[in-house]
């Protein structure tokens, strides 16, 4: 696996591990909608990371590595936020 | 980082889709390079948001009954009893401020970099009257929650329609409450808000969408036209596809976040007695309009004149292709329309603040003029300011090279010092106006405003002679630096 392919496999097992934790969530507790939403908002950004990844491969390009950079402290905080929430 | 080629894991899994779909053989065109762009995609980020909104509307929809008895329980019902309940009202809510929001950051894109222009003039007209309907689906899903602050707001739109032209009036009352009352008023609402309008926006955005496929992405704006059969193309799929749920992950990440931390509390049911002791205030968007209705002159007798001065105003923008018939599509090179386009945003921004700070009160026409002119003397005069300063810069740079810093720095400042002493002038000067409309003329008052207006005639005639310094003669500025620069060399030292 190059690089990119084990920065992408890490953001695959992040949606996979967010995805889970949705669904131990309680579906009528209004605390759990706000760690549902930061956890979907997870799946996105980890998305949004991929495809970012993938468009720049196939333009022979480098991840901008400012975007690599914000989306992984976006998503440390996320992370974070949700298991914190109050 | 390595440089991959395009044979890895992530991209066999894209070509096994691709094999079986046929995704890269799609009809629509591909993409010149240039509109990777998050600018060139707003329209298409607010039909995301209007995607959301039907997904979320459509689950909503399972549960909400639409009469007068039943609508305020059944959404409580959604907020206290569904799964997520709260949180898909919340989604619900926040993505159709952000639709408004985008289709009006859209509009003025369009506006201010005149996309408009020939052959694309329908696709104007077409994204205008998609515009008006956006609105739409904001009015008629407001008032289906039947809470005192929807149904009271509700209410004074719909009153509104008296002072429309009798034919007219009788028309709209028959599309918008039908024989009257509050059952067929919010059955009607609904019609309109989950059938009609999502019915009417897909045939328009087929319309618009078709018109985009016939004329192609607008070129950017560059003195140098630019030539599509030169411009790097990028396939729908899966590059465009791929940039556009990037961006549509990142926008829904945002709605995702924000609903999280700003939780939608629902407001007490409608009732008659709760809404007498209620000022009904319209949600942010329509707050420009509101406050437009409150300006003394447009009271009463004066509210068809306002409603005429509206209906004008969406008319011109409607229109805008056919009155805007330049060539250019340059923003240095249309100053008017420009800044036209400045004071209109800068008015929505002022008249929503202020609707939203007087909840009910009946402005001062004085007042009125007072503070819409201010605001757009001010602005008139930053364009201005900056158009000249942009016109030197490129006179500069054609006559070899910029300007030295010494020389620009002085002009800045000296800009900024006349911006500031105009903007302290307009405000004090509408403080005096204020001050005299509520409490009446006297000395004091009189000297105080005819302080803050000689700050505005200040301001004018520094503007005019920093202006006249800097253009009466050709290179007048750059042989002031020149001598400054010789100055230096004989004194400084060596």
């Amino acid at each position: 696996m190059d690089q990119n392919e084990q920065i992408v496999s890490l953001l695959f097992l992040l949606q996979a591990i967010a995805t889970v934790f949705l669904w131990t969530l309680s579906s009528l507790s209004s605390v759990s909608e706000g760690k549902f939403a930061v956890f979907l908002a997870v799946d996105l950004l980890s998305f949004a990371l991929i495809s970012h990844i993938y468009r720049m491969q196939r333009w022979t390009r480098l991840p901008s590595r400012p975007w690599l950079l914000a989306g992984s402290i976006g998503l440390a905080i996320l992370i974070l936020s949700g298991l914190l929430f109050p | 980082m390595k440089r991959s080629e395009y044979d890895n894991t992530l991209a066999r899994l894209v070509k096994w889709f691709d094999n079986r779909l046929g995704l890269s053989y799609p009809l629509l065109r591909p993409a010149p390079a240039y509109s990777i762009n998050p600018f060139y995609w707003l329209g298409a980020l607010t039909v995301v948001a209007f995607l959301i909104q039907g997904v979320t509307g459509v689950i909503m929809m399972l549960y909400y009954v639409p009469s007068p008895a039943a609508a305020f329980p059944s959404t409580q019902y959604i907020f206290q009893n569904v799964y997520y309940g709260r949180f898909l009202q919340t989604v619900h809510l926040y993505t159709a401020y952000a639709m408004i929001m985008l289709a009006f950051m859209h509009m003025m894109r369009g506006y201010f970099v005149s996309v408009y222009k020939k052959p694309r003039e329908m696709m104007w007209v077409v994204g205008m009257v998609m515009g008006f309907v956006t609105l739409g689906f904001g009015f008629t899903g407001y008032l289906l929650p039947w809470t005192v602050i929807s149904k009271s707001a509700t209410d004074v739109g719909i009153g509104i329609i008296d002072a429309l032209p009798a034919q007219l009036a009788s028309f709209v009352s028959f599309l918008i409450i039908g024989a009257g009352g509050d059952a067929t008023e919010l059955l009607r609402f609904y019609d309109l808000h989950v059938v009609v309008l999502p019915a009417v926006l897909l045939v328009l955005l087929t319309a618009k969408m078709y018109m985009l496929e016939t004329h192609g992405i607008s070129n950017p704006v560059t003195r140098q036209p630019v030539r599509v059969k030169e411009t790097k193309l990028i396939p729908i799929f899966p590059d465009v596809l791929m940039y556009l749920l990037e961006l549509a992950a990142i926008f829904g990440s945002v709605m995702l976040l924000i609903s999280a931390i700003f939780p939608l509390s629902l407001p007490p049911q409608y009732t008659p007695e709760l809404a007498a002791q209620f000022v009904p205030q319209p949600d942010w968007y329509f707050l420009w309009i509101y406050q437009i209705l409150k300006i003394s002159v447009f009271e009463g007798p004066g509210l068809p004149v306002a409603l005429a001065l509206v209906t004008v105003l969406f008319i011109v923008l409607v229109l805008l292709p056919f009155i805007d018939r330049g060539e250019s599509r340059m923003i240095v090179e249309r100053p008017t329309f420009v800044t036209l386009g400045l004071i209109f945003v800068g008015e929505l921004i002022v008249l929503a603040y202020w609707g939203l700070l007087t909840p009910g009160q009946v402005i001062p026409s004085v007042q009125a003029v007072a503070v819409l002119g201010g605001t757009a003397l001010l602005i008139a005069l930053t364009s201005f300011v900056l158009y000249r300063l942009a016109q030197k810069k490129e006179l500069g740079n054609a006559q070899s090279g910029k300007s030295p810093l010494s020389g620009r720095l002085l002009v800045t400042f000296g800009f900024v010092g006349v911006l500031a002493l105009g903007s302290l002038g307009i405000g004090t000067s509408l403080n005096s106006i204020v001050e005299m409309a509520l409490n009446g003329l006297n000395f004091a008052r009189s000297v105080s405003l005819g302080f803050s207006l000689s700050l505005i005639g200040s301001a004018v005639f520094a503007s005019m002679y920093l202006l006249y310094w800097l253009g009466v003669e050709e290179g007048s500025l750059k042989r002031r630096i020149h001598l400054f620069e010789l100055m230096v060399d004989r004194n400084g030292p060596k």
